[in-house]
């Protein structure tokens, strides 16, 4: 029972996906039934960990067409146009994923540092002259939860939308 | 018949004429020629020499020098042309300037004898909406001689001597003190043409040829528009250049010079350590106070040019929005004006709330206040009338100090008084602003008021007030308003206020400056204004505390959306302070400083 778990196991470490909490259940004591959930919960977590990377990398680099493309319906993706980059907190818990019962949607929690650029209103004669020579912006890095819904579809696991909260 | 130093008008008050392109021309022709003006006897190091100076973006120059003050010239290969030339040396720099006759177009060169670099600054006529103001494109490149290998280095823009601050006595006896708070801009003061008065601001380069020689320039646009360039020996304060353009009176500036300075000292600069770049901004389409140029145009650079974009409106027009609108001290998301420059301002007081008192000053009114409440007060001048009632706002910069904030309601010119009273010491300063003013009527003026306050155990002095100070001549302090707006002052003479505008690399870039005060409240603790003449009108009065490195503030400004005043407030570092304060002392002998 358990030998089935190992390589997927193997398959996540590769993968660099955190599975403390998975190594440490008590393997012997799963019921088939159990093991099957159990992987599409690994399955799901996989996949949602994935995407998450995915969309990080696609706004760090600018692609918010390739970003936008992440999310079950495209059009509807709600990635603010302030977020320059978005990282994870290198000294925030492991990112924590919720499977739904039935396996076809997930939730991410990750605690990210959120650098975002804001225009400056231009009404005083300092604020004019910094953006006249290429300022006029306020940049600020918050640490932020980012609230990540994920939705099985036909075509596999995408991002359903997106939400930051404060820390 | 005793004269007065003083011109009729300043810089940014005069009408300069727009010269045509023909009229330029036409008054370059006899001066190309013969070869710019010279007090100091000219260098003959180029006499008889033959070389090309080839840049590596620009042209290629192929000079013949047939005496000191005579050469050909050809550009690119093409046909040569005969010119009068003026060159100097600056130890292994030879700098010389000559302009193309029958054309608008002349250069600047500067020849590292001993590297074989050079720099060659493309100056021009009617590249910018004013047709008199110079137009420049830096080449860098080398000396190409036969037998010689190119050298691989090349001059560069730098940002190594931001921060200086020099006297200059050019041997035409012309006096000024040119400071270097900006990587891009530059700031100076006329203390021989004009008296001194104020400081100007205009674009410069800062190019370094090493660790010790710096090539600058200048371009007094919104001006005169005159080019000035010099090399400067840093170690043995001495400089070489040229200044060209057209003066005041529309006459001619060309000529070569060569000048010793003093030290004036450095002051603090704020990009990383490790960061040495210079270099202009290029120019922001769109942005105001700017033409629309080409980024990509030769030559192009961000240059600030405020009074473009400024709303001049009439009496009738400033009476209008002023009735229209009144926003004073509201919340910065209700569009109070400056919503960016009191982020990092300090918590209003509630101190006065609750006490009455009168404000005596010495050249205007009497001020009766009743403050109800920490943001409601009402006012009678002179003892006479009716109560009004008013919004204010109070800040406690020290202990008993306070400055606040009013408008005048229903005063003909819609005054506002900035105030500081010491309770401690029963004495009280307004900058009283008002609009109407003769040049915009919605620019701001101000007028100096020393008092009095009378109050309940308050006897205040019979002879004592606070005065003018020179504590904070030749400071520069930055003012952090928000993230991403940070400022520094510059106190650049007993009357005016210099701002530098950080980039976001922490260099200095764009500046700019006009008329101010500076009052001593109590040790470390300054009330002073800046007034955005020609610029975008506002009266900015702010309490220093060099204590709290804090200060507390209010804009008055007005424009088409109405009149406003608002808190200004920032955290501040004391950028470090030249001292140039002898240079403006008034002397018995002859009145010269």
């Amino acid at each position: 029972m358990t030998t089935e778990a190992v390589p997927s196991r193997r398959s996540f470490l590769k993968g660099g996906v955190m599975l403390a909490p998975f190594v440490a259940a008590p393997a012997a004591a799963l019921a088939p039934d159990d093991s099957r959930s159990r992987l599409t919960r690994l399955e799901a977590e996989m996949a949602a960990r994935s995407l998450h990377a995915d969309l990080l990398r696609r706004i760090n680099t600018g692609d918010r067409i390739g970003a936008a493309a992440l999310f079950a319906d495209p059009r509807s993706a709600r990635i603010d146009a302030n977020w320059i980059t978005v990282a994870a907190a290198a000294d925030a818990e492991p990112d924590a994923i919720d499977v739904s019962a039935d396996g076809r949607r997930a939730c991410g929690r990750h605690v990210c540092m959120v650098e975002t650029i804001s225009a400056m209103a231009l009404d005083s004669t300092f604020a004019q002259m910094a953006y006249a020579q290429g300022g006029g912006h306020v940049r600020q890095t918050e640490r932020k939860v980012m609230i990540v819904d994920y939705v099985r579809n036909e075509a596999g696991w995408a991002i359903g939308q997106v939400q930051l909260t404060s820390a | 018949m005793a004269r007065t130093p003083y011109p009729k008008q300043q810089f940014h008050r005069l009408k300069w004429t727009a010269l045509s392109e023909a009229t330029i021309t036409a008054r370059l022709a006899p001066v190309a020629a013969a070869g710019p003006a010279h007090a100091s006897t000219l260098s003959n190091a180029l006499s008889g020499e033959t070389l090309r100076i080839v840049t590596d973006k620009g042209p290629s120059l192929t000079y013949r020098f047939r005496s000191d003050d005579r050469l050909t010239v050809a550009q690119d290969g093409g046909r040569a042309v005969q010119a009068g030339y003026g060159a100097l040396d600056l130890g292994k720099v030879t700098f010389f300037a000559h302009l193309i006759p029958g054309t608008m177009q002349g250069f600047a060169v500067v020849m590292d004898q001993a590297s074989g670099m050079a720099t060659v600054f493309e100056l021009w006529f009617g590249g910018q909406q004013e047709k008199r103001e110079v137009s420049r494109a830096i080449w860098h490149g080398y000396v190409d001689r036969a037998g010689r290998e190119p050298p691989a280095a090349r001059n560069v823009a730098t940002n190594r001597i931001e921060g200086k601050g020099f006297y200059w006595k050019q041997d035409t006896g012309a006096e000024t003190l040119e400071f270097y708070p900006s990587a891009t801009y530059s700031h100076f003061v006329e203390l021989t043409r004009t008296g001194g008065e104020l400081g100007f601001c205009g674009p410069s380069d800062y190019i370094k040829i090493d660790d010790e020689t710096y090539i600058y320039t200048r371009t007094e646009s919104e001006f005169s528009g005159i080019f000035t360039i010099y090399v400067i020996d840093l170690n043995r304060l001495e400089q070489v250049g040229l200044r060209l353009g057209f003066d005041a009176a529309d006459k001619v500036d060309y000529y070569v010079f060569r000048g010793n300075g003093e030290w004036l000292g450095q002051i603090a600069q704020f990009e990383k350590f490790g960061d040495t770049s210079g270099g202009p901004a290029l120019p922001r389409p769109g942005a105001t106070g700017q033409d629309n140029t080409d980024p990509d145009a030769k030559g192009a650079r961000a240059i600030y040019r405020p009074l473009k974009t400024y709303p001049k409106m009439t009496k009738a027009e400033v009476d209008a929005a002023v009735a229209k609108s009144r926003r004073i001290f509201v919340p910065p998301a209700s569009g109070s004006g400056a919503s960016g420059m009191a982020v990092n301002g300090a918590p209003s007081s509630g101190g006065l709330a609750g006490k009455t008192m009168t404000v005596r000053y010495d050249d205007g009114p009497a001020m009766e206040y009743r403050f109800d409440k920490a943001d409601s007060l009402r006012w009678r001048m002179n003892g006479a009338g009716d109560w009004t009632t008013a919004r204010y706002q109070a800040w406690e910069s020290a202990p008993g100090v306070f400055i606040l904030g009013h408008l005048l309601e229903g005063a003909p010119n819609h005054d506002g008084h900035m105030v500081v009273i010491d309770l401690d010491h029963g004495l009280a300063t307004c900058f009283n602003g008002f609009v109407n003013t003769p040049f915009y009527a919605n620019e701001a003026g101000v007028k100096t008021w020393f008092g009095t306050v009378e109050a309940e155990n308050i006897v205040p002095p019979k002879y004592r007030r606070h005065e003018h100070t020179d504590e904070l001549l030749g400071r520069a302090l930055t003012w952090n308003y928000a993230p991403g707006l940070t400022s520094m002052h510059l106190y650049s003479t007993p009357n005016t206020v210099s701002w530098i505008i950080f980039t976001d690399t922490g260099a200095g870039g764009m500046e700019w400056s006009g008329p101010g005060e500076f009052v001593k409240i109590r040790d470390d603790l300054y009330f002073a204004y800046w007034l955005e003449e020609a610029c975008n009108g506002t009266l900015g009065t702010i309490l220093i505390n060099m204590r709290t490195m804090h200060d507390a503030g209010i804009g008055y400004h007005c424009g088409p959306e109405g009149l406003s005043m608002s808190q200004v407030g920032a955290h501040s570092r004391h950028a470090g302070k030249f001292d140039i304060a002898k240079y403006f002392a008034i002397k018995t002998e002859g009145g010269k400083a």
